[in-house]
């Protein structure tokens, strides 16, 4: 959802998110809410600046999140309001995929305690099969046992209030507080947003906590409508961006996904048809990739040669961050672009990454400041220490300095797939450079070496489009060349197509993205670059993909019937007289497909879905209250603790923790037992205002450092009594990663939480520090471990645990870098 | 009947309202203020006082968001539910407050202070000789001394920007509008509706600080930049009832030549041959 | 550019009581950190304050002197005149060096502004010592100093001496007491509380500072003068007296927390022993028995006496200063002068 609509909303409800410090520009609209009255609720361990301004703090132990939103689920579907507001029902019947009738080779976790049917403990997988729809049933009525409604009903019938007590830490009483006050915020003529952000996807069920929400959100009615939603809060400039056209090894450009060996996409054809669905707009698919492999490979692109598909690289394996730094230490990778970012600091267990860049044969650094990562060869904690001597360490590192922000053209795309442009203020100095100067000349220069060689390889390189024109005194690429190819065109004219709709299969379209398609339909007419705001849905601000649609799915703003929900939630309607749909954004959905649409029997894509189906990207139309395909583990989220704990599962004790968890189970990364009472206390990491991720634009940035200028840690008044901690002490964290040393701030906006009968202590530790730059302090990633979602493969670093003493490490030269 | 305005400001003056109900403590005033006026960092302590490590406005700092943590009572026990806006972790940014009496200019012995055109006080750099008197001529501890060019330097509320018809830095900067920039009689309108309308939503300690009953006393009349708090003042250390030091010379000049007519007297006396 | 700052100091090396939050700690006050600025001044100041306010009463007392002194008044009126001129130099030199700019000492001149004492005190000494060289140039030709028979001495004869001596006592008598005004028109709770108080006490300790330094100059000319010291002697009696009766007045009008800096710490064991013991109390001891006896003290116990009033006025102005750095740097003093008043 736009950050916008959340002014729009009833009651925010702000979870794994310290919005207010992270993303202070976009809390202006929450603050636009609640001055228009809506609830703000905070839940987090912490209370942080977002908690300040909130209507109601809700502390929670780290890592419980979904036992929370589990809770809320149950007591929403328990509740009077839920059975008496006739809006509720008719939203999940008809829009979502609750009246489905699963097959009944699917066993929920109520009946294997704590697991799903299909768990194959050979490989450690799920095999989804057995999640599988009963085909073509349905129970209008949702009564049927088996119905995707029940099923989920009876799955979060044992997150009771009771256990969201003994599993969360909070009071009954406040889980109820909160409960009603989204409940009564929920409705035909009341929306709930939720904002999230890194605090659920670091975990090891990142995936299923947000599944979580976005389920909730759907038996509330809080889909495709203004103030309702999810609002995924990313973690930092045009990191969206970066995931629509993919810096990820696991997805090409428009969330396709890459070719993987093992899944046999060997071909073309075999690709095609995984990704393609017979139902719904992925049936579009192969418009996309074909488009998209033109744009990559031009002229070579041929029908017959597979649009060069061979040339694409397959992905055999799990080449996630936290798998690459293994690799490279054990001299798997042997060569590194490290560029906008700095996991010397930011990486987890980070002294294993410290010792993987140590062992590359070059490293290729593109930074304004010589950040931990490009000095941990001649000054890092192990350098100090003397453990590591600069000279055994054999890595060549490339410095190279970039062109920073005003010195380039660009574009970002935030949180809300928002596109908007920036120009160069002016050229950068000497020898700094941007990005894509950098990409660019490198792509050249390859391609040069490589041009007259005669190996697959060499061929890779030679056919690749790498034709932009250049301009300004260092010979950037015309970036508008960039964005028309990402725009799209047709290939015997190279005119711009005004949208996806245009794209074809045929090779005659070229499309560098498909999601951004439209970005620039005109030459010269770039979006991106408007900036003309309105107090709606402020269509002319920049451009949102896709298709300049701000809320998406909001075709659930109406109801079945195309009219309103109510008259204050309006946004999008059928307008019978025009017979297309209307409003004041971008209707999501096929602008004259009337809401009584019924499909024949032989419709394929889009035309398969009903008029009432608005979630056009989903196979059936419905959003999925059960999901029996994408998520490897599981069709329903299931609370499962952190991989490290200090308590055991209260709602599965047979099953403690996820089964399907990547782990990186080694001498140098190894893991706490659940319970370990060497390790009694929860940490979490998060970040400052005042910092930005790693540090490597902050902490050396004079103005900034001086804001938080050392490593701190916050402790609960009740803990530091027992260590006899004193604010501003030192004391000493230690898992079985490392130790460090740092201040305590001792703080009563952190408090212990009585999990299971006993009491809990959560330590808070920002995690943007390290021995460089002018705000330094011990890497709090030095204690945290390599461990990942199963799904987005995205590591835990918000809730793991660690020792705590008073005072300092015993060092020979005071790493730290902070004088007395 | 037209009450009798809350401060002296002249008519045209130019001012800040800051809002702590609206502030999130980003500290982006900070940084703007520092990156459009080129200040120089100077503080790379941790304090441990709370988010505060800034500490106090001085010669390179303007712009100063304080923290203050009321979070356990007596028991120890934590809120839950909270006051609307900002409450149990108080923010505020503190600056420069033009005040419509200025001590510091008032003490300036070289004309360095002036008033401008938009009812604000600056330092002209060219003239102050850095004889230090607006230092503790101030009731709020704002202009101070620099150690790189020993001048007193303090807000200048953006003279410059505001020539060229911008608003000043900070206020441009802050993402939650809670400093707003403009006509000190509009926003001590906009003010006064504020505390009513939060007052109304249960915030009872709302209140203005910058009028004649607090913040602008006692021959100050009133402060071009004021603020809205929630807590006493004294917890964002500022003086509840503050004076305007200057009122005290002409008294003090008074009392003194009354004892040096009587020391004369005395002298006169006491050096007469017998 | 880093710099450290002068003001703000890190402090977390004096915490002692255990898991105390950082709540805590704001509790009283917002962190123990200052409300106001304190000035820079120091021993620059502190210097000028001692000389200027001798050069101030020195003047007036060789005026007072003159007028009613016969020929014993036209001694002490010699020393006073040269002793105040002597004083002129310094004074200027200390109050430029003062200057975190000093080469932009002569802006000081480009505004008049009655409400600034450091204004006015600029013009007071500038006028102050331009009477005074020119009485000083008078007493020289007097004394023979500048040749018996010249143009420049026969023009001096034509000079409206009397005139300029009426008029010269008023700024002299200002600069004496103005720095007491100086201190009382800022925010510094110790020097604001009892701001009337201020000049007078400055006056009179001037005027025991100069009463002091001609009678140690004219204990150390020798018996010649005997006359004319113990005339200034019981000056300086009766402003010491005067100064202690204006310290009783100050201190009890000062609360426990503005007072603070002159009974605790460093500057209150000066102002315990340097200014009230050495400066004050052991002058008057030794004093004591001409006191009782209504007659004059010794030559030795004068020069001694006399010194240790110029030490005490020294530690004097050092206290004033240095105990108003420490009430400016406590912020419940300042809250407590700006409390509300219902």
């Amino acid at each position: 959802m736009p950050q916008q609509s959340l002014a729009d909303s009833d009651c925010i409800v702000i979870m794994g998110s310290n919005m207010a410090e992270n993303h202070p520009v976009g809390f202006r609209f929450v603050m636009k809410a609640k001055e228009r009255g809506a609830t703000i609720i905070h839940i987090d361990p912490r209370f942080s600046r977002t908690s300040a301004m909130a209507d109601l703090h809700v502390p929670i132990r780290a890592g419980s999140d979904l036992a929370f939103l589990g809770g809320l689920i149950n007591y929403a579907l328990s509740s009077d309001r839920w059975e008496s507001v006739p809006f509720f029902r008719e939203f999940v019947q008809s829009y979502t995929n609750g009246p489905t009738i699963i097959g009944d080779t699917f066993k929920d976790t109520e009946d294997l305690a704590g697991m799903f049917s299909g768990y194959d403990p050979e490989s450690g997988a799920y095999e989804s099969s057995t999640w599988a729809y009963d085909e073509g049933h349905l129970d209008p009525e949702m009564t049927d046992p088996r119905c995707a409604f029940q099923i989920i009903k009876r799955h979060f019938s044992r997150y009771t209030p009771e256990m969201v007590e003994q599993v969360c830490g909070v009071p009954q009483e406040l889980f109820e507080q909160v409960a009603e006050a989204i409940l009564t915020s929920s409705g035909p003529d009341r929306t709930t947003a939720f904002c999230y952000a890194v605090a659920w996807t670091q975990h090891t069920t990142g995936t299923q906590i947000i599944s979580c929400c976005a389920l909730l959100q759907l038996l509330l009615g809080n889909m495709g409508r203004p103030g309702g939603g999810i609002l995924a809060l990313r973690g930092h400039a045009t990191i969206q961006g970066s995931t629509d056209i993919p810096t990820l090894y696991h997805l090409l450009p428009g969330y396709i996904s890459m070719p993987m060996v093992d899944a046999g996409h060997l071909d073309l054809q075999s690709f095609m048809d995984a990704i393609q669905q017979p139902k719904g707009w992925w049936h579009n698919a192969p418009k996309y990739i074909v488009s998209f492999l033109k744009a990559w490979y031009g002229d070579a692109a041929t029908g017959e040669n597979d649009y060069c598909f061979d040339y694409v690289p397959k992905i055999s394996g799990d080449y996630s961050f936290a798998a690459m730094m293994p690799m490279m230490k054990d001299g798997t990778i042997k060569g590194l672009f490290c560029m906008g970012m700095n996991p010397a600091v930011g990486g987890q267990n980070s002294k294993l990454i410290r010792e993987g860049l140590a062992n590359l044969d070059w490293m290729v650094m593109r930074d304004p400041y010589e950040i931990e990562t490009a000095a941990f060869w001649h000054d890092s904690p192990e350098v100090r220490s003397g453990e590591v001597r600069p000279e055994d360490i054999k890595t060549e590192i490339f410095f190279l300095p970039p062109a920073v922000t005003p010195e380039k053209d660009g574009s970002y795309t935030n949180t809300q797939r928002l596109v908007q442009w920036h120009e160069k203020a002016v050229d950068p100095p000497e020898d700094c450079r941007s990005e894509p100067w950098f990409m660019y000349h490198l792509g050249r220069r390859l391609k040069a070496l490589y041009a007259d060689e005669e190996t697959p390889q060499a061929r890779q390189l030679q056919v690749l489009t790498w034709d932009y024109d250049t301009e300004g005194i260092y010979d950037d690429p015309r970036l508008e060349q960039v964005i028309e190819e990402i725009n799209g065109y047709t290939v015997r004219d190279r005119k711009l197509v005004s949208g996806f709709a245009e794209l074809k299969d045929d090779g005659s379209t070229a499309c560098g993205c498909w999601i951004y398609s439209g970005i620039m339909p005109e030459p010269g007419l770039n979006l991106a670059r408007n900036r003309k705001g309105d107090d709606a849905a402020s269509l002319e601000w920049g451009f949102a993909w896709p298709a300049n649609r701000r809320v998406l799915y909001n075709r659930a703003s109406a109801d079945p019937s195309g009219k309103p929900w109510s008259e204050r939630k309006r946004w999008i309607w059928w307008d019978e007289e025009q017979e297309r749909w209307t409003g004041y954004d971008v209707p999501d959905f096929p602008a004259t497909k009337r809401p009584d649409y019924r499909p024949g029997p032989d419709a394929v894509g889009i035309d398969a879905h009903r008029g009432d189906a608005p979630f056009i990207m989903m196979p059936d139309g419905h959003g999925l209250l059960f999901a029996p395909a994408g998520l490897v583990d599981g069709p329903i989220p299931t609370h499962y603790e952190p991989w490290e704990s200090p308590v055991t599962n209260l709602l599965y004790p047979e099953q403690v923790r996820s089964p399907v968890v990547p782990t990186f189970d080694r001498p140098d990364n190894q893991y706490h037992e659940i319970g370990d009472p060497r390790f009694p206390y929860v940490l979490t990491t998060y970040r400052l205002t005042e910092h930005h991720t790693a540090g490597g634009m902050s902490r050396f940035v004079p103005w900034l450092a001086e804001l938080q200028p050392g490593g701190f840690a916050e402790i609960s008044p009740e803990l530091a009594g027992e260590f006899g901690i004193d604010n501003g002490d030192w004391v000493t964290l230690t898992t079985l990663r490392g130790e460090i040393e740092t201040r305590a701030l001792v703080t009563e906006r952190l408090q212990p939480l009585t999990i299971h009968g006993r009491p809990v202590h959560q330590i808070g530790m920002p995690w943007h520090y390290g021995w460089g730059g002018m705000a330094t302090g011990d890497i709090a990633n030095d204690l945290s471990a390599l461990i990942e979602d199963p799904n987005s493969r995205i590591h835990q670093a918000k809730a793991f645990t660690c020792d705590l003493s008073r005072g300092r490490l015993p060092r020979t030269n005071g790493a730290s870098g902070d004088d007395e | 009947m037209m009450s009798e305005p809350r401060t002296g400001a002249r008519e045209g003056a130019m001012g800040f309202l800051t809002d702590t109900t609206l502030c999130i403590g980003c500290k982006a005033c900070e940084v703007a203020c520092k990156q459009w006026n080129q200040l120089p960092a100077d503080n790379f302590g941790y304090t441990g006082n709370s988010y505060d490590n800034t500490g106090d406005l001085a010669a390179e700092t303007w712009r100063h968001v304080s923290f203050v943590e009321q979070l356990a009572d007596d028991s120890g026990a934590r809120p839950t539910s909270l006051n609307a806006f900002q409450s149990n972790w108080l923010m505020m940014s503190d600056v420069c407050k033009h005040c419509v009496n200025a001590g510091c200019l008032e003490a300036c012995p070289t004309g360095a202070i002036v008033r401008t055109e938009f009812d604000t006080v600056i330092i002209q750099q060219d003239i102050c000789n850095g004889c230090g008197y607006c230092v503790p001529a101030c009731p709020f501890g704002v202009p101070a001394l620099s150690p790189i060019d020993h001048k007193a330097h303090k807000c200048t509320l953006c003279y410059d920007r505001l020539r060229g018809g911008m608003e000043p830095a900070c206020a441009k900067a802050c993402p939650t509008d809670s400093i707003q920039f403009g006509l000190v009689e509009d926003l001590m309108e906009r003010a006064s509706d504020r505390v009513e309308n939060l007052r109304g939503r249960g915030v009872d300690g709302a209140y203005i600080y910058g009028d004649r009953e607090t913040g602008g006393t006692h021959g100050i009349d009133g402060l071009n930049a004021f603020f809205i708090l929630t807590a006493p003042s004294e917890t964002y250390n500022l003086p509840a009832e503050p004076e305007l030091p200057q009122d005290k010379t002409f008294p003090s000049y008074a009392s003194t030549i009354l004892a040096a007519a009587a020391f004369a007297i005395g002298a006169a006396l006491s050096l007469r041959g017998k | 550019m880093v710099i450290e700052s002068s003001g703000f100091q890190r402090r977390w090396e004096n915490r002692r009581a255990r898991a105390r939050t950082a709540g805590d700690e704001a509790k009283e006050s917002y962190y123990g950190l200052p409300v106001i600025h304190k000035p820079h001044w120091d021993w620059w100041i502190i210097v000028y304050f001692f000389v200027g306010g001798i050069c101030g009463a020195a003047n007036a007392i060789a005026t007072l002197a003159r007028w009613h002194g016969g020929k014993e008044g036209e001694s002490i009126s010699r020393v006073a005149r040269y002793l105040s001129f002597g004083m002129v130099i310094p004074s200027t030199i200390c109050l430029i060096l003062d200057l975190g700019r000093p080469e932009r000492f002569l802006n000081m001149l480009r505004v008049v502004k009655l409400r600034s004492p450091m204004s006015m005190g600029t013009w007071i000494l500038l006028s102050s010592s331009f009477f005074l060289s020119l009485l000083t140039v008078d007493q020289a030709r007097r004394d023979g100093l500048l040749g018996q028979d010249n143009p420049l001495v026969r023009m001096l004869r034509w000079m409206p001496v009397r005139l300029i001596d009426a008029l010269g006592v008023v700024p002299s008598l200002m600069l004496a007491g103005y720095t007491g005004v100086l201190l009382a028109a800022t925010a510094v709770p110790l020097w604001t509380r009892n701001h009337l108080v201020m000049g007078p006490l400055f006056l009179a300790s001037a005027f025991s500072n100069a009463a002091a330094a001609i009678t140690l100059i004219l204990g150390l000319r020798g018996r010649s003068v005997e006359g004319a010291r113990h005339r200034i002697e019981r000056l300086d009696l009766l402003a010491m007296f005067a100064e202690v009766a204006l310290l009783v007045v100050f201190k009890r009008g000062l609360t426990r927390t503005v007072a603070d800096p002159l009974e605790t710490g460093q500057t209150g064991k000066l102002h315990r022993y340097g200014v009230l013991g050495a400066g004050i109390g052991l002058p008057l001891l030794l004093h004591g028995k001409s006191i009782i006896g209504r007659s004059s003290s010794g030559r030795g116990v004068s020069i001694i006496a006399s010194a240790l009033v110029l030490i005490g006025g020294l530690a004097f102005r050092y206290v004033m200063v240095m105990a108003g750095h420490r009430s400016a740097d406590d912020p419940n003093a300042t809250f407590e002068m700006t409390r509300k008043r219902d």
